[in-house]
């Protein structure tokens, strides 16, 4: 495999596993909810079913977009990963500078905790609202997983291996989780969401360039460059925000 | 539980999030393609067009969202 294969390859196989990294965290925050108060049969029925139905989307919806025409798959992923990768990269960038609070795994817990307690209460059979919630949870958040590793596989035969880096993160967080039995608060969520965002954007930019025939020089070794563009502006921001008075933003 | 009202919310959540964001990345889009399409300018053009319209729109963003919160 040669290097500009690589420098495609491994950002697409990264970002996955990131995306996935961020995700999990928040769906396993329900899981651990779900298992505390129910039981671990329910929690892990209705996560096992919810990553079935997100792998037979993956499964059906790959093959398709290996079929479209690959300048208008380039055009049309490019547009929707610049979308969704400048969202993450705006949200992490707020979130970095103080401006929006962190994602907090223990408030999530708390409170979802406190909602299945509550529910309890009123039903004496909770196991199915229980596995729902887990199904749910996982469903949702792998949503944007599936959609990351179809945008960032499809059309470039990357999908396994994007498929095999998400994959890899779900086994990550589950081996740990399954370990400290606790909402997983101390991972660096919002890095990794910025650093996914910084990923999802580059790939964005360069596959719009593509779908429009930019010949990019140095042609898949750009995505370098626009990682450290997309970084720098994000970082640099950030920062900035951070140092500016309040006052001064009015 | 209406699932598959979350899913449908969910999937418009992951790119209508930030409206303005999302218009104004399909504009940029538009007026590269145009420019590389039908003015026939060099395509490396349009190319700088992206890579510059995505960092303003980016900081646009960042900024009005910052301004927004700070009021």
């Amino acid at each position: 495999m040669d290097i500009g294969h690589w420098a495609v390859a491994a950002p697409a196989v990264g970002s996955a596993f990131l995306a996935s990294l961020v995700e999990v965290v928040e769906a396993f925050t329900i899981i651990l909810a779900v298992g505390t108060l129910r039981g671990w049969r329910p929690a892990a029925i209705g996560t096992l079913v919810a990553l079935g139905v997100l792998a037979l989307l993956i499964l059906l919806l790959g093959p398709l977009i290996n079929r479209a025409p690959l300048h208008i798959l380039q055009l049309v992923i490019g547009v929707l990963l610049l979308v969704f990768g400048l969202g993450w990269l705006r949200k992490a960038i707020l979130r970095a500078a103080g401006i929006i609070p962190l994602h907090d795994e223990e408030a999530i817990f708390a409170s979802q905790t406190t909602r299945l307690a509550e529910v309890a209460r009123h039903h004496t059979s909770l196991d199915w609202i229980a596995g729902l919630t887990a199904f749910k949870a996982v469903l949702l958040e792998g949503l944007e997983v599936v959609f990351i590793v179809l945008a960032v596989g499809g059309g470039r035969g990357l999908l396994w291996p994007a498929a095999a880096g998400a994959l890899a993160a779900c086994a990550t967080i589950l081996c740990v989780g399954a370990i400290i039995h606790r909402p997983l608060a101390r991972i660096p969520e919002n890095s990794l969401k910025f650093a996914v965002g910084v990923m999802l954007s580059s790939f964005g930019l360069f596959w719009s360039g593509e779908g429009l025939g930019v010949p990019w020089p140095g042609e898949d070794l750009v995505l370098l460059t626009f990682v450290g563009l997309f970084l720098g502006v994000g970082i640099t921001t950030a920062s900035l925000l951070r140092r500016k008075p309040r006052e001064a933003l009015k | 539980m209406n699932i598959l009202g979350d899913v449908a919310k969910e999937l418009l959540a992951m790119f209508l999030a930030d409206a303005r964001l999302t218009i104004s990345i399909l504009i940029l889009v538009a007026i590269a393609a145009i420019t590389v399409s039908w003015l026939h300018f060099d395509p490396l053009i349009g190319g700088a067009l992206l890579a510059v319209g995505t960092v303003l729109i980016l900081v646009e963003a960042v900024a009005r969202e910052a301004k927004r919160s700070g009021s």
